[in-house]
């Protein structure tokens, strides 16, 4: 074993132990493999030895799920080659990639066709050749932090603004390649493996065979991140897609790309106030079938923004806002031809105008240059929010984001805003939202002034995860359940659930080495 | 008629020339490229065909006498009576040009009592100092500038004439070159005298620098051409030239620009502005080795750039932080020392001309977009550099 | 008071690849965008129209598909716009652009301010602005950082020099240059852009300008551009080695070269 490859964390590590939860952890060795070779010996020697392994990407996730708690910390940023393309018979593109592979880095390599092929295969060569000729493709799964690895996309199934209308990371993973506990392997590739009802059978590469029951429960019907993917005749591959670490290490993933569509403008609609921006989206939604993305932003994350650009020059070119307006709904139209995204831009102004809004208070992108602006007014108010806990924290180390990642059922959007509003006002603390709310999938934030605030923040998430799930939502939407959403997940589904959820883990992980803390607490099994 | 002709017997019919333009104006009949009127005759497709099959056919319009056109002139730039350093790298170009063509360089002032130093024209490459002190040339006006180089150009018909590209050399020189209707390329990296035609060759970046152009003028004079401070190098030669002369004034009307106030400004520069930067990263250890940092940096007059965990962390402030939350910058220099290249860092200088990094990590993500890649220890590297240029300083201020 | 803002089609992206079968140089950007620096220039335009009463006139010369961004700056708040295209302006240089622009605004006629961005994205030589006021034989003034003041028949702006500021006051008809961030420009409202499908184009060509041919387009053009490649971009950085004392050593000689 080439002790080269793992190091001791001291002070030059000290990075790896946290992610962008803000929360810090604690580890004994930590290793950067650059080959899948690589992660089998550290896994093995790992598993002889009996230490936990906590696996990071780029650590921008915000559930905590690549913070360690102890043992070795399996870094796999450097795992980062584009292997290859492939075609399929119906013209469809794949592309497979490791774990480590940025997004944006990735995106960028989409868009401007331009991949190292110097390693590839000559079929990967020639399908490249001819990529390079077709009418421009994308990667369609788009959370807003693009430096994120593909992998911790896989692992919390990610989503992001577009989701709304492609759905999230799940629906372009094709196949995927796993280093298990014991060092063994595993590949499993989408439509070639099903399960009977709730009864699953995999074998490994080596020919292990491995039989699963799965869990029993029904998943919520809104967008949903929260735990195993479990359905009946459900195929193999989706278990491992939000497993959030728990299963095994991806060390190949195969993504399917889409065409990029001819026509994307982007809108942002100014109300104001909230309510009608509310009505306005359902309107949207009932009527509109080319929206890709319906963002919201309240009127307190508009205040951030405010705040944000007066200080800060990264912000300087932020656009601003009329002081009246005190809600922002931003829409993108996905149209093949002019003349329909036309007509969607004519229907959005009636919608508008008969929802208490006036189509004047528009912002509309017709292209890349307007839409980069819009986006970046978007990214910045998460951007801000972070920024302005980070100062907070500096007083008060204990505060940290208190960010809400939950979704419900169409029907029950009004109602939740209701209830999240009036618990905030109530309990005078300080927030902002925003978020997917064409998901209904809304990022309630709470921003501690201190560590009552904190504390009485946290009773609030509970009871709120609560009555989400009451509702039928998930606890958690895209961010991935990681370590800090663990007792949201087992509000959602009750210790029993949970119980089977262990039991799946303990079959691939016996010695329960994989992620300690993410989903679950393996400990607090009831027996 | 002007166009683009394409050779019908040197085509092969490979369609390669149908593949670059952009605006689909070329097609494939009868098994050879044709143009369309599409065509804005950009030139992209004679580039690109492998059998020079393709070029564009210009009639000839004008009936100047270019034999009557000679030598180099350069004007030197002078503001509030200092003359920009820019005019010395333009002599130094057009004294190496003229060797090539056969020909002097000669020098234009204008200016209010400019006329006290100009021993420095003829060492950086003037054969002879052409002069008018006047005090309606004090305020750098184009209006009065252009009379005054219409009539030089007139008067003494300069085959080539460069200028800075300056704020006010971007502002003269296509008023000139629009007034004398001759042609201006403007930013040149590249000047050479070209073997064959004797023509100036002029080339300079396009599409945001991700081209290069090769430009030339050669039915109107002058060849005009601007470049930018600090791409040419200013070299002091021992000279015996030293005929100075006065021109005539023009006929000048009263400018219709009135100056109301002219402030002469310290050059605040903020980190996105700076030409020379030095970075530093969690890679330097501990707070008390930033010393170091401040320290190269002021000894390369730069200034020191952060990334972003220096500012979490409270070591640095967020007005030094590069990167995706911080500035973006494009200096021409810029030393990394201790930055691992995180992506958001990255997205802030990737318009750094030429970029040194130093790290200990030899797979750190800095060394993919580096041009000279140092693995070591940052703080040992930084203390010998540190003392090179001090001993340096100290041996050239004895001189 | 009449204002015209000289606007130009360009790409989106200055993004430029070769073909990996034919070794071609291909130019993405299929999306064309008025020109970044231009759109100060329109904002500008628009900001003093919406303060003193006046009508802005957006101009382009381009192919016939430029119709398109002028109706993109209407959308945000010109009032109409005016199109120069002919196969015949086709090939042009500076020069010859900026004297097929003169024709169009001598069409406008009796124009008080004329508003040019820096420069253009893809040309980037920042001379049409200088060489179009010679044409028009108007004073102009070049990077201007603030508008001042505005009536019928003066203006007063800030300029950056090289040595710092000033403060410059001038009588219309005048030509300016606007510097990038002298404003934020607006993005159009649905409404503007609804409204904007409706705006007057006029379209001219050669002959509606009474252009002098020897004056258009390639004919027109005193310089041409004998050819274009894509400069060596190093991928591969070079490995400074030794000992620290070396290291350091090298570090400052390539340091001496660069600055």
């Amino acid at each position: 074993m080439n002790n080269n490859i793992i190091h001791c964390i001291k002070e030059d590590y000290v990075e790896y132990l946290r992610d962008e939860s803000r929360t810090i952890g604690k580890a004994e060795s930590i290793s950067f493999p650059k080959t899948g070779e690589e992660v089998i010996d550290i896994v093995k020697d790992m598993y002889s030895k009996e230490v936990p392994i906590t696996i990071q990407g780029a650590r921008t996730g915000l559930a905590a799920g690549a913070v360690p708690r102890k043992g070795h910390v399996l870094n796999l940023s450097k795992l980062n080659n584009i292997l290859g393309m492939r075609v399929d018979e119906e013209d469809n593109y794949y592309v497979t990639l490791q774990p480590g592979a940025i997004l944006s880095q990735f995106k960028e390599k989409i868009k401007l066709r331009k991949f190292d092929t110097s390693n590839w295969s000559f079929e990967s060569k020639k399908v490249f050749n001819n990529f390079c000729k077709k009418e421009e493709m994308f990667f369609s799964p788009d959370p807003t932090e693009t430096s994120a690895t593909i992998g911790g996309m896989v692992s919390c199934n990610a989503s992001g603004a577009r989701s709304y209308m492609y759905g999230p990371t799940r629906k372009y993973i094709e196949k995927l390649k796993l280093v298990l506990s014991d060092g063994d392997t595993l590949t499993v590739e989408r439509g070639k493996n099903f399960a009977v009802g709730r009864s699953l059978v995999l074998k490994t590469d080596k020919g292990m065979n491995i039989e699963f029951v799965l869990p029993k429960y029904l998943m919520p019907n809104s967008k949903n991140a929260s735990g195993y993917y479990v359905e009946d005749n459900m195929d193999a591959i989706d278990l491992f897609i939000g497993a959030d670490g728990t299963l095994g290490i991806i060390t190949e993933i195969e993504v399917r790309l889409l065409k990029l569509p001819e026509i994307i403008w982007g809108v942002s609609c100014f109300f104001e106030n909230e309510a009608s921006a509310i009505g306005f989206v359902e309107e949207i939604r009932r009527n509109l079938k080319d929206i890709a993305s319906m963002e919201f932003f309240d009127k307190n994350a508009l205040y951030i923004l405010k705040k944000q650009k007066e200080r800060n020059p990264g912000f300087e070119r932020l656009p601003d806002v009329d002081e009246k307006m005190k809600s922002v709904v931003y829409l993108e139209i996905h149209a093949e031809e002019e003349k329909v995204a036309l007509s969607n831009l004519e229907k959005i102004s009636k919608i508008m105008n008969s929802s208490k809004g006036k189509s004047k208070d528009t912002w509309v992108a017709k292209n890349d240059v307007g839409l980069n602006r819009l986006i970046f007014f978007r990214h910045a108010v998460p951007e801000s929010v972070n920024m302005l806990i980070d100062e907070r924290k500096k007083e008060n180390s204990k505060i940290t984001k208190l960010g809400t990642d939950m979704s419900v059922p169409d029907e029950h959007l009004e109602e939740v805003i209701k209830m999240y509003k009036k618990d905030i006002i109530k309990e005078n603390l300080e927030s902002a939202t925003w978020g997917h709310i064409g998901d209904n999938h809304l990022h309630v934030n709470i921003l501690p002034r201190d560590n009552k605030d904190y504390d009485i923040g946290l009773k609030l998430y509970e009871k709120w995860a609560k009555k989400v799930t009451e509702l039928g939502g998930a606890v958690s939407a895209e961010h991935g359940v990681g370590k800090l959403k663990s007792k949201y997940l087992k509000v959602m589904y009750g210790q029993n659930h949970i119980d089977e959820m262990i039991d799946i883990k303990s079959t691939l992980d016996p010695k329960l080495l994989l992620s300690p803390g993410n989903l679950f607490e393996v400990g607090k099994r009831s027996e | 008629m002007s166009g683009l002709i394409i050779d019908s017997d040197a085509c092969r019919g490979c369609g390669i020339c149908i593949k670059s333009c952009t605006y689909e104006a070329l097609e494939m009949k009868d098994k050879k490229a044709k143009v369309n009127e599409n065509c804005i005759l950009c030139g992209m497709c004679i580039d690109s065909c492998p059998f020079d099959a393709i070029k564009i056919e210009k009639e000839k319009t004008n009936s100047i006498e270019l034999d009557k056109y000679k030598d180099i002139w350069v004007f030197i730039e002078q503001n509030n009576g200092v003359i920009e350093a820019v005019s010395y790298e333009l002599l130094s170009k057009a004294r190496e040009l003229s060797k090539e063509r056969n020909c002097s360089v000669k020098a234009i002032l204008l200016g209010e009592n400019v006329g006290k130093d100009l021993d420095v024209l003829f060492a950086y490459g003037a054969d002879k100092v052409y002069i008018s002190e006047h005090e309606i040339l004090k305020d750098n006006l184009e209006e009065v500038y252009l009379e005054f180089l219409d009539k030089v150009i007139l008067d003494y018909k300069p085959e080539i004439f460069l200028f800075g590209a300056t704020n006010f050399g971007r502002s003269i020189a296509p008023r000139i070159a629009a007034r004398v209707k001759t042609g201006l390329t403007a930013d040149c990296t590249i000047l050479e005298i070209d073997e064959k035609s004797g023509l100036l060759n002029q080339t300079r970046p396009a599409f945001g620098g991700n081209l290069m152009a090769q430009i030339v003028c050669p039915e109107h004079r002058p060849q005009m051409a601007t470049v930018r401070p600090g791409v040419m190098e200013a070299v002091k030669k021992e000279t015996n030239a030293k005929e100075v002369i006065n021109i005539d004034m023009p006929s000048i009307k009263e400018p219709s620009i009135k100056i109301i106030e002219n402030i002469i400004e310290e050059k605040a520069e903020s980190i996105s502005d700076a030409e020379i930067i030095v970075s530093v990263g969690r890679g330097i250890g501990s707070q008390k080795n930033l010393a170091l940092v401040e320290k190269l940096a002021e000894l390369l007059g730069g200034k020191v750039g952060v990334s972003r965990p220096l500012v979490d962390i409270g070591w640095a402030d967020q007005k030094n932080q590069i990167g995706q939350t911080g500035s973006i910058v494009a200096p021409k220099l810029l030393v990394t020392f201790g930055i691992s290249g995180a992506i958001q860092h990255l997205a802030g200088i990737s318009g750094a001309e030429t970029i040194i990094s130093i790290n200990t990590d030899k797979d750190a993500a800095i060394f993919t977009v580096a041009n000279y890649k140092v693995v070591g220890d940052c703080v040992e590297i930084l203390k010998s550099m540190i003392s090179k240029l001090e001993k340096k300083c100290e041996k050239e201020q004895a001189v | 008071m009449k204002i015209v803002v000289c606007v130009k089609q360009v790409p989106s992206t200055n993004e430029v690849r070769l073909d990996p079968e034919t070794n071609t140089i291909i130019r993405d950007g299929k999306q064309s965008v008025i020109n970044p620096f231009d759109t100060y220039a329109l904002e500008e335009g628009i900001k003093i129209k919406e303060k003193i009463q006046g009508e802005v006139i957006a101009l382009s010369m381009g192919i016939p598909a430029a119709e398109k961004i002028l109706r993109d700056a209407v959308s945000v708040g010109a009032d109409r716009g005016m199109l120069l295209s002919d196969r015949s302006f086709a090939g042009a240089d500076t020069l010859a652009t900026a004297y097929t622009l003169s024709l169009g605004i001598r069409k406008i006629s009796e124009v008080d301010l004329i508003l040019c961005g820096k420069m253009a994205v893809d040309g980037d030589t920042a001379q049409i602005g200088p060489e179009l006021a010679e044409n028009l034989k108007i004073p102009h003034i070049t990077n201007v950082s603030e508008i001042i003041e505005v009536s019928d028949n003066e203006i007063t702006c800030r300029t950056i020099t090289e040595t710092g500021k000033r403060l410059v006051k001038t009588k219309t008809p005048v030509l300016l240059t606007v510097l990038k961030d002298i404003n934020m420009p607006r993005l159009p409202s649905i409404d503007g852009v609804i409204n904007s499908l409706d705006a007057s184009v006029i379209v001219e060509n050669a002959e509606s300008l009474r252009a002098n041919k020897s004056y258009i387009g390639l004919s027109g053009s005193p310089t041409q551009v004998v050819k274009t490649y894509i400069p060596e971009r190093k991928n591969e950085s070079i490995e400074i080695e030794g000992d620290s004392e070396t290291k350091s050593e090298k570090i400052n000689s390539v340091i001496k070269e660069v600055i």
